[in-house]
């Protein structure tokens, strides 16, 4: 045992993750914040803006980024992760793993020199796949810690033994080869599951044509195409011909409230399918939006106002019934067969781009971590918290909030990380 | 024109550290270049800047002044841009009274996320402000008159009531007052062009007074308005212990500035 | 005023600036500027060789103000501002230039032009380093008790929350006992424990608990001070008493709104869900066939929001009333289900096995609730139907609280226009008040369920213990300062202010502006309005500001 200690262990470093991080620094307790990614931000850094407000989410997060980095009482472990947990409530002793970068962070200032020479091309992941990155790279352009690091699946050097050009035009040095993926092992008092979602993938739904048509794509990645940092500059093009969507579909419940898939309802997804369509408005007036909903979700603060400004101003139309399925027409437009739920009558729209709002899913690693963590999931493979203690999972000293336990928004998902923070506060006051 | 002949505006740019600053510095992040007119100052918040310092800028020969802030609704400090918008746009009109085309004075809102947007922006206002040609060129005033007006417009800018009436706009306009009404944008707008229009007239007279005694006819003279008009703003300014009669020629009263 | 000495470090950054700009060229510039006796630059400012000579120059060269040119105060400002404070500098003798950022990387193709604007950023920035003043920032202390308003399970959930981790709490309730609506509901969905349980339990442990000193029967009087040292008069009957304490947490809860005639709510057999969960505790229940209406006086023209909570009710309470009856016949009519999240879903599809009909209606033909059935058009149907009925529940929504506006003045905190209690931010501060040491949760601040109201006490109890926990509040010494004798206390200043941190008070001058330190953001909105000039924003004076406005012309 290593001993009774006051510091707690925030795994994920998404907005619930840092918030939960920033109010426990705040309040004096050394926090270690493990990301997985090589920068904080999480999927909140991925939306260009954020309902009820449009606010763009970048601008609000970034100063958390900032603060959380900056804090004296903050260990911010990126390309991090959990491997192993034992010991008790005010008492855990974790092994983190801490997963090369191949860059020096002190020495790295994110110039860009060596991006510009390396020969790699892959899939930008942030991006959804919709623009080629380097081996080495900027995990995003605001990302914190704010330097590069090396894809050891792509990198040259790396699986090949061969180029090493970065290293060469870095005037700082910062390249370093040498490092290994090292263990640290840290004694906390409680510890907080902040691991966020996954998305569902709708291959799966046949019926829905994603992949097999290429205008028919998921809610993240048109997130993506209408960021003004985005691969797209924010210009809302089909990505077959890279001419702008005039009419715009919006599937709902694409892998949720769905026997087959997921039975439970993803919450957010009404209202993010408003605001994207409102984005689309935005960009172009002639945009024309059809959302395909089963009932709407609208209950927070300011949402049902939301939902009718989209109807009245935006130049949306909400239509009630499932669509059954999309097909494409040889212009590449995808055309989507619904079931109007007043008649039973079955109709077609022929859209220029469709967005399918894919379910938010328990991360693919959540049974892994349960199983490092000695906490039980419930049975969607979310971390099971009791109702009347929301924030406790079934392992004393063990708390979670944000999306990773249920599909939820940026509000309650940070009302949670601080309620978090105070049940880890608890934990290690004892 | 050749390069070395065209004319370069001389842009000021006051942006606000949590939106249009991070914005101005995503462009630089992701290299969109702009032309070099426009030097940054770095205030917190977009409503630090009083519509005098603008003033002074113009004073001091700036072609151009850019305010930049978050946007509506998204301000690090709230409400902070609201009386922002007010601000300028007061300013813009008094701009305008004294001649001046209020399209120098540049009012947008950039997140932190539209370093392109900035960099659009940039070249846009570089451009507008290159064909207004440097300061004064829309109006056919001399330098030195030029000065006065600009100096009236700042005086006006500092004026007690007019500051009031700036920094009432919201509540006004959103909420009722006492006794239960509203006042409509039109009847603020109104109000607001009204009292500029009156302060810039009684800015000017005094400006134009110096040390001198002077008959409302002199005055009407040096200001190039109408007697009538500049009687009116004599008993006000008089009222308002800013000048004071200190004789009588003939029959009409001699006026001094009040040393206020 | 002492000899001012200004020394200028000027960063290549690699080739990021020195590959664009004429470093030597703004070297040469920056040794010509008035104030300036030490000029340098370094090819990476911000690295430890960098530091240091900041460091070893403002000993040897005795810098009383230090310029550094580079990328981006955003980001490097902090670095500086410690590097100077090490050297023993006030750290806000400390001026950044963004050469790099704003400049050379955004004209690269433009060498010369650059080179010029960065040589006139340069000189701004000196101009404005000889007249920033050194600022200390000071503390102002804090009471480590929290007064918690409301003794609900919100308010009993925060209470223990803080007084587990050695906090005093008052916790002050307005009925003769705590528990709040939970009191009038009978079982919780989903898990179908029963209410009186879970307020029971937890009054025992407020009740065990030393730290939490309880006022039943109060109410709020009077609210003065400011983060950290606020003073709060409660009433109880004609007795008065003034608790002082940090920090304040509304957790005042909600009503609901009496659905007076609407679809003919008589009390008996048009009720609400709310007298149904009483009737349904007293085991009183023997209708056969009951009819339930969902968005009652909601989602409509007066009221827009949905009220979160009622589809969730509407399906406890049917279920429960098939528990306790299997042939009765249940309908609910309703416009959406909002049955979100992993949970409601599964309940959902429990209430339709227990067979309870479920009838979709919209707003345009709302259902007529007759003498003893209901007609209502089945949008799914396609039809209208006839639906007799011995009772019919109405679901109205949470409305905010009588007394809410009222408690809202006293606090000197906003609500919005349904009444409820309107957060620092909707989404990144849903606890938070703009007015610093004042929060909320609960359904003060929105209807919501048991679990997203305790999850919030949580949060609350969390962002209240921050300024408890460090003990103090630093005030950022970059705040507004009020001339008093030019002030005319006219109130402009403390209309503006979102954070309450100007109030105009009685002094022997008179009426005057007085800015709370703790509280002032530095944002300047006062100072740049003020009718009078009488404001000063410090580290951001007019006279720095405009020390700034140089025309090119003059500045190269």
């Amino acid at each position: 045992m290593a001993g009774k200690s006051e510091a707690v262990l925030v795994i994920g470093g998404g907005i619930a993750g840092i918030q939960a991080a920033l109010d426990l620094g705040d309040m004096g307790i050394k926090v270690h914040l493990v990301e997985k990614k090589p920068a904080i931000g999480g999927r909140m850094a991925q939306l260009d803006k954020t309902f009820p407000t449009n606010d763009c989410s970048i601008c609000i997060l970034a100063p958390k980024l900032a603060d959380c980095f900056r804090h004296p009482n903050i260990a911010l472990h990126t390309l991090s992760e959990v491997k192993e947990v034992t010991g008790q409530i005010g008492d855990f002793l974790v092994r983190l793993r801490r997963n090369a970068r191949f860059v020096d962070e002190e020495k790295c200032v994110n110039c860009g020199d060596c991006a510009a020479k390396c020969p790699v091309k892959v899939p930008d992941e942030f991006d959804m796949g919709l623009r080629r990155r380097e081996a080495i790279y900027p995990y995003y352009l605001q990302g914190v810690p704010s330097v590069m690091a090396i894809d050891r699946e792509h990198c040259l050097y790396l699986t090949r033994d061969v180029c090493r050009i970065c290293e060469r035009f870095c005037t700082r040095e910062a390249i370093d080869f040498e490092q290994k993926d090292t263990d640290v092992m840290v004694n906390v008092g409680a510890i907080i599951i902040a691991t966020g979602f996954d998305l569902y993938d709708p291959s799966g739904i046949l019926q829905y044509g994603y992949k097999r048509y290429r205008n028919v794509i998921t809610s993240l990645e048109y997130e993506r195409l209408i960021c003004a940092s985005g691969p797209t500059g924010g210009h809302l093009v089909r990505p077959s011909d890279n001419k702008p969507a005039e009419k715009i579909a919006f599937v709902q419940c694409v892998g949720s409230r769905d026997f087959k898939n997921n039975r439970y309802c993803s919450s957010v997804c009404c209202m993010h399918a408003t605001k994207e369509a409102m984005l689309a408005y935005e960009h172009d007036p002639r945009v024309k939006s059809y959302i395909f909903y089963m009932d709407l979700r609208a209950a927070g603060k300011g949402f049902q106002e939301y939902i009718a400004r989209g109807e009245r101003d935006y130049n949306i139309s909400y239509i009630r019934g499932r669509a059954a399925k999309i097909t494409e027409d040889h212009d590449e437009n995808p055309i989507v067969w619904y079931e109007e739920a007043e008649s039973s009558k079955t109709n077609k729209i022929a859209v220029e781009l469709a967005v399918l709002a894919t379910s938010l899913m328990p991360r693919s690693d959540a049974v892994d971590l349960s199983e490092i963590l000695g906490v039980e999931l419930d049975e969607y493979n979310f971390f099971k918290t009791d109702p009347l203690s929301p924030l406790d999972t079934t392992r004393p000293g063990i708390f979670a909030c944000g999306c990773c336990r249920e599909p939820t928004d940026i509000p309650e998902s940070v009302a949670q990380a601080s309620g978090a923070a105070a049940r880890a506060a608890e934990a290690v006051s004892r | 024109m050749t390069r070395e002949e065209r004319f370069e505006p001389d842009i000021i740019g006051f942006l606000c550290n949590w939106c249009s600053y991070a914005g101005a510095d995503l462009a630089g992040v992701s290299r969109f270049q702009y032309p070099p007119n426009v030097r940054i100052i770095r205030v917190m918040c977009s409503a630090r800047v009083d519509p005098i310092i603008v003033l002074e800028a113009f004073t001091r020969g700036l072609d151009g002044v850019m305010v930049l802030g978050c946007h509506l609704g998204d301000c690090h400090y709230m409400t902070g841009n609201y009386y922002t918008e007010t601000r300028i746009k007061t300013t813009r009109e008094v701009l305008k009274d004294a001649g001046l085309s209020p399209e120098r004075l540049l009012i947008d809102w950039v997140s932190a996320a539209e370093g392109e947007r900035f960099a659009a922006l940039v070249k846009e206002f570089t451009e507008r402000v290159r064909k207004l040609g440097p300061l004064g060129d829309e109006t056919d005033l001399e330098l030195q008159q030029l000065r006065t007006r600009l100096i009236a417009a700042k005086a006006t800018l500092a004026q007690e009531r007019l500051r009031w009436l700036v920094g009432r706009e919201r509540e006004l306009v959103e909420h009722e007052n006492v006794f239960g009404e509203k006042v409509s944008q039109e009847e603020f707008d109104q109000l607001m062009l009204q009292t500029i229009e009156k302060e810039f007239a009684k800015r000017r007279i005094l400006l134009s007074m110096g040390e001198d005694a002077l008959s409302v006819r002199e005055i009407a003279q040096r200001v190039e308005a109408s007697p009538g008009d500049v009687l009116r703003n004599m008993i006000t300014l008089e009222r308002d212990g800013f000048v004071s009669v200190v004789g009588i020629e003939g029959s009409s009263p001699m006026y001094r500035r009040a040393g206020r | 005023m002492k000899e001012v000495r200004v020394g200028v470090f000027i960063c290549h950054c690699g080739t990021n600036i020195g590959g664009f700009l004429d470093v030597p060229g703004l070297v040469k510039y920056a040794l010509n500027l008035p104030y300036v006796v030490f000029v340098q630059d370094n090819k990476y400012t911000c690295s430890e060789s960098g530091l240091t000579e900041i460091k070893n120059a403002i000993a040897e060269e005795r810098l009383n103000r230090v310029v550094v040119a580079s990328c981006t105060p955003r980001t490097h400002e902090p670095l500086f501002k410690s590097t100077c404070k090490d050297a023993g500098l006030n750290p806000y003798l400390f001026q950044f230039v963004n050469i790099r950022d704003q400049c050379s990387w955004v004209h690269m193709q433009e060498r010369e032009r650059a080179t010029e604007k960065a040589k006139a950023l340069i000189g701004m920035g000196v101009a404005r380093a000889a007249l920033l003043e050194p600022l200390e920032e000071t503390a102002v202390e804090v009471n480590p008790c929290a007064l918690v308003l409301g003794g609900g399970i919100t308010g009993m959930t925060c209470a223990l929350s803080l007084a587990n981790r050695g906090f005093d709490v008052k916790l002050v309730e307005k009925e003769d006992q705590m528990g709040g609506t939970l009191n009038r509901l009978y079982k919780l969905y989903p898990t179908g424990e029963e209410a009186s349980k879970l307020v029971r339990a937890k009054i025992k442990e407020i009740e065990k608990n030393p730290k939490i000193e309880v006022f039943t029967t109060s109410e709020v009087e009077e609210v003065e001070g400011f983060v950290g040292n606020y003073d709060v008069t409660i009433r109880r009957g004609e007795k008065k008493r003034i608790l002082s304490v940090g920090v304040i947490i509304v957790a005042t809860g909600a009503e609901t709104l009496k659905p007076v005639g609407m679809y003919g709510y008589d009390g008996e057999n048009v009720i609400t869900q709310l007298e149904l969960e009483q009737m349904l505790k007293k085991g009183r229940i023997s209708a056969e066939s009951v009819v339930m209406i969902q968005c009652v006086g909601s989602r409509d023209e007066k009221r827009v929001y949905c009220s979160k909570v009622c589809c969730p009710t509407a399906l406890k309470n049917a279920i429960l009333i098939k528990e306790a009856n299997q042939d009765a016949q249940v309908f609910v009519l309703y416009r959406d289900m909002v049955a979100q999240g992993t949970t409601y879903e599964d309940y959902y599809a429990e209430a339709r096995e227990t067979g309870i009909t479920f009838v979709k209606y919209s707003p345009e033909r709302q259902p007529v609730v007759q003498n003893r059935s209901v007609r209502v058009y089945d949008e799914l149907l396609g039809e209208e139907i006839i639906l007799p009925f011995d009772l019919v529940v109405l679901s109205p929504p949470m409305v905010a609280r009588r007394d809410s506006a009222n408690l809202a003045q006293k606090l000197k905190v906003p609500v919005d226009e349904y009444g409820f209690f309107l957060e620092a931010h909707v989404k990144l501060r849903p606890v938070d008040f703009a007015t610093d040491g004042i929060y909320v949760c609960g359904c003060a601040h929105w209807p919501t369920n048991v679990s997203e109201s305790v999850f919030q006490a949580y949060g609350a109890a969390s962002r209240a213990s921050i300024p408890m926990s460090v003990g103090h509040v630093k005030t950022e010494p970059s705040i507004s300062v009020v001339d008093e004798d030019e002030c005319s206390g006219c109130g402009l200043c403390e209309m503006t202010c979102p954070f309450n941190a100007i109030r105009v008070e009685e002094t022997e001058k008179g009426r005057k502006a007085k800015v709370i330190a703790a509280s002032c953001k530095g944002c300047g909105a006062c100072g740049a309005g003020c009718p009078q000039q009488a404001i000063t924003m410090r580290h951001f004076t007019d006279e720095q500001l405009l020390a700034q406005v140089i025309p090119l012309a003059e500045a190269i």
